[in-house]
């Protein structure tokens, strides 16, 4: 019986991995070169679909491995059922994406079975019949080979955009598919997963916003950002701040405006405090309307101000915010 | 709540086997590389059956690209780019020829030419270049052998092995504010090298770390430094010819301090101008950023700059001290080379000439011990003889008391500098001893609290944004640039003492003297002085002056994540 390369195939609650391709198309050059025999594995329940789409590829046979205790996913679940799979399938080669799930099982499950993996790796040779995975060291300033010196199986992964998704070879019919169910003994799982975090996409795209109020250190104080964000909520417009108070964590980074910044150009920005350093300054100068607030007359914000108001913000914002707010009641 | 640089502990690093590492790509180590590649190639071609490989020779450039951290005046003397690369005058990016050079004397309102210009400072037959052109320049020879450098990637720590250095650690990657690891984190390697040769420039960290564990500077004199704070500015024609080479003394100055301005014609209606304020001046009020400032507006300088544009700016520091405050430069596994070492001539203001000798010295040592396969103390202590019997020794030992002769201020300075000269580097003995620079600085209670004759120079720049700039404006055009994210990589140990005694004592000097608005003392109301010392560290722009005039001397500044830092073109 010839050596078997297998790929295992990521999905998420029923949802494919497209870099999944990548590897089948990594496996499929491998497996040209040496002449080893194929195999794809697709690991957890309720994933009928993606094995049925994996089997349609030129591969010897897909797998399914299911355990109830696959899902949700969870590091401990899936190397001690990958395991437990591998150690009777024997394969010489287990090909993965460098997927940050991979990442978070595969060290177990190479550590358990006493193997060493070869990850991140860009491409690989065949040469006099050694197998050799490149990766790169030095922020890709090297490249260096690296092979396998212990027995199988043999783990490596590759990272996103190393092979074509979409070049993967279909096969000549459907490859046969086998359910392999692993037990997974209670109290393997020690980890116990929580929702699905997802971080939450900023709602504000500053380049985008039409109005931006904009605070410096004159804030002075953390909460003291609360009135310039009623003017903000007032005035329809944006919060965003210069570099200070970002640096001391009052307002997220993505709210920083300047060279370390974000650059915008709205059609009005209210500056509160803010003395206008150049490094400031590049990051809004094209805004159509500069209103500026500033109790340092010599300021170099007033500068490129339209409007200057020299004096302190905490006496001039409150009643703005009444004016803005009555205005459009009015309005 | 400051959060330092620290190598993270506890972690795996890729392990990386190497022949040599050469921590630093300016001019020292990147001669040193090529004349490595020189000796390799040589060798190679006349010993077909013992070939020597160039594929684990390595050059660390914490700039993201190579040159790019490099900042001199400068002016080159050619001396040692002629034994290295013979011809290179056709190739190199040289701006301009030096074809006059003047010296002055600066009172406020007025000028005093040299009626000659002393022996030191005469330059026919040196060059005017950009050092970070020219460095880009010699960094692609380099690269041409075969020699990889890493650009990007700093030196952070070095590897022992009781008296012995073994390698170096390079800057961990993707550390957040508060020293945890992110997404992109990327341990250090370490590389496991046979010689190691640190060429970091003046005050070098890992310099720095060496020198301490091995108390190497115990028989040397401290080393004291200048900052040279530099503008690149471009006029309209006419103004100063392409190499011409102005140096003045005195104003803005006082007799006290020490220092003194350069101006070079470069081509294209580009002018170099700095100015290098020693760093042993007395009052903390002081900003070497103003200092350049004031200068400008001297009726001299500022009719050659009317109507011009400044288009650059930076700093860096430069060792002083002369041949007394050199340590030794060669040991276990080790080499020293350039302004790391000291090798400066401060009466000439050049040390490019030198770092790149020590680098092509360094090399031939290093060449000899990869030969032999011993890189111990006896076989790398041949750096140290060749050293001291090349004309690194013989230019330096003519200067060897002239610094020193200035610690008592301009008159004495002079007197010395007379003496030394008739008796051949000597003076009133053989080694004039040395105070560290910081050691002069005196406490706010000592001075006057108008600042007296130094008024002028005290406090920060306000800057008219035509001729003179605030520092704030003057950084932007350093293009410097980090990695926001990151922990400090100014590690102040003992932050108690900026809050509650420096800020007493001296004013919080650090906000005066760093040229890059790093340091700043935010008011706090729980602090028994109502201040706290705040950092800004993506301002930095590596010049070192932190770590050097710190009258505690509790700051050490360690490289920041590799790639950040100024981007200095045409400098």
């Amino acid at each position: 019986m010839p050596d078997t390369i297998l790929v295992i195939v990521e999905q998420r609650e029923g949802k494919l991995n497209r870099v999944s391709w990548e590897t089948i198309t990594a496996g499929q050059a491998v497996a040209a070169a040496t002449g080893w025999t194929l195999e794809a594995a697709v690991v957890g329940s309720g994933a009928a679909s993606i094995v049925a789409e994996v089997a349609a590829k030129k591969v010897a046979k897909v797998y399914a491995v299911e355990s109830p205790k696959l899902e949700p996913y969870t590091p401990d679940a899936f190397a001690a059922g990958l395991k437990q799979f591998l150690a009777a399938k024997q394969p010489k080669l287990v090909l993965m994406p460098h997927t940050y799930q991979v990442r978070d099982f595969v060290p177990k499950l190479a550590t358990a079975m006493g193997r060493t993996v070869i990850s991140d790796c860009i491409g690989f040779k065949h040469e006099g019949g050694k197998l050799v995975f490149t990766r790169q060291m030095f922020q890709g300033k090297l490249a260096a080979d690296v092979s396998f010196t212990s027995d199988a199986p043999w783990f490596a992964t590759f990272q996103n955009g190393a092979f074509r998704g979409d070049k993967t070879e279909a096969g000549a019919s459907a490859a046969p598919v086998e359910t392999v169910n692993v037990e997974i003994a209670d109290g393997v799982i020690r980890n116990k997963p929580q929702e699905v975090f997802k971080e939450a996409k900023q709602a504000v795209d500053l380049t985008q916003a039409e109005i931006i109020v904009s605070v410096g250190r004159g804030i002075k104080e953390q909460k003291n950002i609360e009135i310039a964000k009623q003017l903000a909520d007032a005035l329809g417009g944006d919060l965003a701040a210069s570099r200070p108070i970002c640096d001391s964590g009052w307002l997220p980074m993505d709210r920083q405006i300047g060279s370390s910044g974000q650059t915008v150009a709205p059609k009005l920005y209210l500056a509160l405090g803010i003395s206008g350093a150049i490094q400031h300054i590049v990051g809004m100068k094209g805004s159509r309307t500069i209103i500026a607030v500033n109790k340092d007359s010599e300021a170099p914000i007033f500068e490129i101000a339209d409007y200057a108001i020299v004096g302190n913000l905490f006496d001039i914002v409150p009643p703005l915010i009444e004016e803005v707010k009555k205005a459009k009641a009015g309005g | 709540m400051l959060i330092f640089r620290k190598p993270i502990e506890g972690i795996e690093r890729p392990q990386m086997p190497a022949d040599v590492v050469i921590v630093g790509g300016g001019p020292a180590g990147m001669a040193c590389a090529l004349r490595l590649a020189q000796l390799i190639d040589a060798h190679n071609n006349e010993h077909p059956d013992s070939q020597l490989s160039k594929e684990n020779i390595y050059v660390l450039e914490k700039a993201r690209e190579i040159g790019q951290h490099c900042l001199s005046g400068a002016l080159l003397d050619p001396r040692s780019m002629n034994e290295l690369l013979p011809g290179f005058e056709k190739e190199a990016p040289i701006d301009a020829k030096v074809e006059k050079e003047s010296v002055y004397f600066l009172t406020e309102k007025s000028k005093f030419k040299f009626p000659i210009t002393p022996p030191p400072l005469r330059d026919h037959g040196n060059y005017v270049i950009s050092l970070n052109r020219f460095v880009k320049w010699l960094g692609s020879k380099v690269e041409a052998t075969g020699i990889t450098v890493f650009t990007g990637f700093a030196g952070s720590e070095l590897l022992f092995d009781g008296d012995r250095v073994t390698g170096v650690r390079t800057d961990d990657k993707g550390v957040d504010k508060e020293g945890h690891q992110k997404s992109n984190f990327e341990p250090g390697y370490d590389l496991q090298a046979k010689v190691v040769i640190l060429a970091e420039g003046p005050r070098g960290s890992l310099t720095k770390q060496l020198i301490s564990k091995f108390d190497l500077a115990k028989d040397a004199n401290p080393q004291t430094y200048g900052v040279g704070v530099k503008e690149l500015w471009e006029v309209p024609a006419g103004r100063i010819a392409a190499g011409e080479v102005i140096y003045t003394l005195g104003w803005p100055l006082t007799t006290k301090e020490y220092g003194g301005a350069w101006i070079y014609g470069s081509k294209d209606n580009v002018v170099s101008l700095g100015f290098v304020t020693g760093l042993d001046y007395a009052d903390p009020r002081l900003d070497p950023q103003r200092v350049l400032q004031e200068f400008k507006k001297h009726p001299f300088v500022a009719k050659l700059l009317e109507g011009g544009k400044m288009i650059r700016y930076g700093a860096k520091s430069m060792p002083y001290g002369g041949w007394w405050a050199i340590p030794p430069v060669a040991g276990n596994g080790w080499m020293i080379l350039g302004d790391s070492a000291g090798f400066l001539n401060s009466a000439r203001l050049k040390g490019i000439h030198l770092a790149i000798k020590s680098g092509m010295l360094a090399a031939e040592t290093a060449y000899h011990a990869l030969i032999k396969n011993d890189s111990s103390s006896a076989t790398l202590g041949d750096f140290q003889k060749k050293v001291e019997s090349s004309w690194i020794k013989e230019e330096l030992w003519k200067v060897r008391n002239l610094h020193q002769g200035f610690e008592h201020g301009m008159y004495a300075g002079m007197f010395h500098t007379a003496l030394q000269m008739v008796t051949g580097g000597r003076g009133l003995r053989n080694r004039y001893p040395a105070k560290a620079g910081y050691e002069h600085m005196r406490k706010l209670a000592d001075l006057p609290a108008d600042g007296g004759a130094e008024s002028h120079l005290l406090g920060a720049a306000k800057g008219d944004g035509k001729l003179t700039f605030d520092k704030l404006t003057d950084l932007y055009h350093s293009g410097t640039k980090h990695e926001e994210d990151q922990p400090a990589h100014l590690v102040i140990h003992d932050t108690n003492i900026c809050n509650t005694r420096c800020v007493k004592e001296f004013g919080s000097p650090c906000q005066n003297f760093c040229p890059a608005n790093v340091y700043e003392m935010v008011d706090d109301a729980s602090q028994p002085n109502g201040k706290r010392i705040s950092l800004n560290p993506s301002n930095c722009v590596h010049c070192k002056t932190c770590d050097i005039a710190d009258p505690y001397q509790i700051i050490t500044w360690v490289p920041p994540e590799g790639g950040g830092g100024p981007n200095y073109d045409g400098m």
